[in-house]
């Protein structure tokens, strides 16, 4: 198993940088996810840990040595498109095998090895068809199994649900997940959905513009963002200014009591609370403040409000059977305990 | 609505009606004159009865396998060496870099200019006393006309061939070209993540994708060259000739007893370049599937 | 691809390319030129002053030869676009036949259908015209004019017509707005095909015309191996000229929109 190792690696093209200094370790046999919209250089990333695209500085080590100088074909990394490729004129069991072709193994040896990664990817069988017969997840799934069958140091997935609807991508998920865990494959992939990082990372590297926000479990980027941005990507914009003093956080709105006043040092700080963690209705006394009704939509199993706290807008939970109408004033609970302080946006 | 369907049903067959009525009608026309003449039947000067004679007097014409053999081999070679160095060029030319739009507009340059043109220009080249023998005079490496070989003129056909290959070897690269810019890096990159090299790239992806403009633009130009005149007739030798110019000598005889003859060589002619395209093209399906 | 590989291959494209073109130009401004000087020892512009010279023909050969392209090319274009469209966007019953029967003339050596034809030609009387030596020009050119076009249209496809229709344009409308600025590239590809193989043509209009219609091919091929080599390259930069400027219009399109010339991959 392979441990892969950025270092300061940076990509630039022209004078932008589209991979800027990055660097991070990434375990054996673990699965990360390179978050980030589109554009933040996270394909370039891949590219380059996968040879095909010279970084302009920096290092890129497997287990330890420098793969810089290791061409393509022989780093060990494999990586599967977002576009399936798989090559037209051949049939899938020789699309399966073509790795190990490369490679000058017998035939009868190929043949063995093809009938056991399709049945890993559950498409057994399959061998004498070709590409155009199969639909677009089962093109997917060879070509997961054509990248898995020459047992790669690392696998390197480009966003490979994107051409996918919706339930395909939730059957490929988990299969992919299952069999990295199975196989235990340092294994990479980019995608700009934060709920499939979630769902399928080890750890998350998150990146705006070609620099890395922060690398971390998942979980960690809902309850404890580093900045407003990043908290912002995960889609919670309930930010209240204040000034921390100890375990207090002034506001506009009154006092507030926080548990992990540790984040930041006392002074101007940046408040959030997500939107399932904002209590409206009825809870405890404490740490409330008011806020105003600006829309009500039915979700079905909750309810989703808009609201004004303090001139800005932010979104909060209620049970599905909630009421209320646009222009009321509500009483909100935020539990200290859900209360997370980010630094304050320049 | 009836009218909208008959409207409907009639389109397709409206579209193509013109091209298809003026093709058939002149090549299906000629066509018929033509093995009616290389049958014996020539009402114009008296001859009424089909024959097989002429087939028989030119296949066992002592010249004519002499003949074939250089047909055969000018077109072959041409084709060969046009289709190996058209698919380096686009290999090349496909990339970008400093220079690639002037090196690929050169490329396109012998492709609109006419054969007579090019041979002139060959000519004027690689004759005993053309620019190639004036260059190596001047350094020293020849001291007379005779000392470079006979390139015009020639038993081996090497002027015609050179034409051939300055005007076919651009047609056929754009059409690679064309080919590999539609088809893109990616299918090369993949191949490279899976351990492919140099080599295995190009004979295991690229090869298998270029492969069907290498065989249709290679057919066209086979086919074309195995039964053009023009060329062979001016930069080639008198004896033997190849077959075309055998087949336009004896039409254009003042002699019309010659022509059925005329007309027999042009159809084994085409007869024998068809089979060889069909088999060609058998060969290359055969080539894809393995 | 290595690099000095790259640098090698232009230079031999740019001097193989050039290397038939620059001794004609020289030979036309040549008076004489003994062996091994490598530039004429006398320069002059007899060879112009033949070319120019009405007895040299090629002033007649030029206007026939630019004429004949230029109507065997519009005839084409009228005969083989609504053929390429219907091959390339419609399906329907013997459509392989078809295909077939229209790539023949490509595939298949015209060497007895131009022989046939001449005979048909003196029957009906349309040898020594200029109406028989279009018409022969027609059968190679339609052909490839329907090879290019029909790849073009099937890679346009039809979704920005049927949208133009859903907001109203009339069918003429459509093909003028939306159609034709779309096809356009390869339709000038296809055109400058079919030119060129008219403008090429020696064997057809040798039959065909008769000696009553000289094209520059005609006027060219004599001098081609003769001893008069500045006439020769003079006749012959005169009959390349047309063909080196339509290429430049079309260059662009030649070497960016891959169905154009991808067309041909698909015989």
């Amino acid at each position: 198993m392979t441990t892969v190792t950025l270092q300061h690696l940076t990509r630039r093209f022209g004078n932008v940088a589209a991979v800027n200094a990055l660097s991070l370790e990434i375990q054996s046999g673990e699965m990360v996810a390179f978050l980030g919209p589109s554009g933040c250089g996270k394909t370039t990333t891949l590219r380059m840990i996968v040879g095909l695209l010279l970084p302009s500085g920096g290092d890129i080590l497997f287990d330890g040595k420098s793969m810089l100088t290791v061409p393509t074909e022989k780093r060990g990394a494999v990586m599967v498109f977002q576009k399936h490729l798989l090559f037209p004129t051949l049939t899938i069991a020789q699309n399966v095998g073509f790795g190990l072709r490369m490679r000058g193994l017998p035939q009868n040896e190929i043949a063995a090895r093809v009938t056991e990664m399709l049945e890993l990817v559950h498409l057994p069988g399959f061998e004498n068809r070709r590409a155009h017969e199969l639909s677009g997840g089962q093109q997917q799934r060879v070509a997961l199994a054509r990248g898995l069958i020459i047992r790669p140091r690392v696998l390197l997935l480009d966003e490979p649900l994107a051409n996918l609807d919706a339930n395909l991508r939730l059957e490929m998920r988990e299969l992919i997940r299952s069999i990295q865990q199975e196989l235990k494959i340092t294994s990479i992939f980019v995608t700009h959905d934060q709920e499939e990082a979630v769902m399928l990372a080890d750890r998350v590297a998150l990146m705006f513009d070609g620099v890395l926000q922060q690398f971390d479990a998942p979980r960690v980027f809902y309850e404890r963002p580093l900045n407003a941005a990043i908290a912002r990507f995960y889609r919670s914009e309930n930010f209240l200014s204040g000034i921390k003093r100890g375990s207090q956080v002034e506001t506009a709105l009154g006092t507030l009591r926080v548990t992990s006043s540790d984040a930041q040092p006392d002074g101007p700080v940046l408040l959030t609370v997500r939107p399932e963690d904002v209590a409206i209705g009825a809870g405890p006394d404490n740490n409330r403040i008011t806020a105003k009704v600006t829309a009500v939509v039915y979700m079905g199993t909750h309810t989703q409000l808009q609201l004004n706290v303090d001139g800005r807008a932010w979104r909060a939970e209620g049970p599905a059977d909630f009421t209320a109408q646009p222009g009321d004033t509500l009483s909100v609970h935020l539990p200290d305990k859900r209360i997370w302080l980010l630094p304050t946006e320049s | 609505m009836q009218r909208l369907h008959l409207i409907e049903k009639l389109r397709v067959p409206l579209m193509l009606a013109p091209s298809l009525l003026i093709l058939t009608l002149l090549f299906v026309g000629g066509l018929v004159v033509g093995l009616g003449q290389s049958l014996g039947y020539m009402p114009v000067i008296g001859l009424n009865n089909f024959t097989l004679r002429h087939y028989v007097d030119v296949l066992t014409d002592n010249n004519f396998l002499q003949s074939l053999w250089v047909t055969f081999r000018i077109a072959f070679f041409s084709t060969l060496f046009s289709t190996v160095l058209a698919v380096a060029f686009a290999l090349i030319l496909r990339e970008t870099f400093v220079g690639s739009q002037l090196s690929t507009f050169m490329f396109q340059v012998p492709l609109p200019i006419p054969h007579l043109v090019a041979a002139n220009g060959i000519v004027l080249l690689v004759t005993q006393s053309g620019l190639i023998a004036r260059l190596l005079a001047t350094v020293g490496l020849l001291n007379s006309p005779s000392d470079f070989p006979v390139l015009v003129f020639d038993r081996a056909g090497i002027a015609i061939i050179l034409t051939y290959l300055w005007k076919e070897v651009p047609f056929i690269g754009l059409v690679v070209l064309a080919v590999l810019k539609s088809v893109g890096p990616e299918f090369e990159e993949l191949a490279r993540t899976l351990g492919a090299g140099r080599w295995q790239r190009f004979w295991f992806v690229l090869m298998p994708l270029i492969l069907p403009g290498i065989v249709s633009t290679s057919i066209i130009v086979f086919a074309f060259i195995f039964a053009s005149y023009e060329i062979p007739l001016l930069l080639g030798v008198r004896f033997p000739t190849t077959l075309p110019v055998w087949a336009f000598n004896n039409y254009r005889d003042p002699d019309l007893n010659l022509r059925p003859e005329a007309m027999a060589v042009s159809i084994i002619l085409t007869v024998i370049s068809i089979i060889l395209l069909v088999a060609y093209r058998r060969l290359a399906r055969y080539a894809v599937t393995a | 691809m290595n690099k000095s590989w790259r640098w090698l291959a232009v230079i031999i494209i740019i001097v193989a390319v050039l290397a038939p073109l620059i001794p004609q130009l020289i030979w036309s401004f040549t008076f004489r030129w003994y062996f091994p000087s490598l530039l004429p020892g006398v320069w002059g512009t007899q060879a112009w002053e033949y070319v120019f010279s009405k007895s040299s023909r090629v002033g007649e050969g030029l206007i026939n030869s630019l004429n004949l392209a230029l109507v065997t090319s519009l005839f084409s274009i009228a005969v083989g676009l609504p053929a390429a469209r219907a091959l390339a966007l419609y399906e329907f019953r013997g459509k392989s036949l078809v295909e077939w029967l229209l790539m023949v003339p490509i595939i298949v050596p015209g060497i007895v259908v131009i022989m046939g034809i001449h005979i048909l030609f003196i029957r009906y009387r349309l040898t020594g015209t200029f109406l028989g030596v279009m018409l022969i020009h027609l059968i190679p050119c339609i052909p490839y004019m329907i090879l290019v076009m029909s790849g073009v249209f099937a890679n346009y496809g039809t979704a920005l017509e049927d949208t133009a229709r859903t907001l109203g344009a009339s069918s003429l409308q459509t093909f003028w707005y939306v159609t034709l600025p779309g096809i356009l590239p390869g339709l000038l590809v296809a055109t400058m095909f079919t030119f060129l193989i008219s403008w090429s043509q020696y064997v057809t209009t040798f039959l065909i015309g008769g000696g009553r219609i000289i094209t520059l091919p005609l006027v060219l091929f004599p001098f081609i191996g003769g001893a008069n080599h500045a006439a020769a390259a003079a006749i012959s930069l005169v009959f390349v000229a047309p063909a080196l400027a339509v290429l430049i219009f079309i260059s662009r399109s030649l070497a960016t929109e891959s169905s154009i010339m991808g067309g041909f991959g698909r015989l």
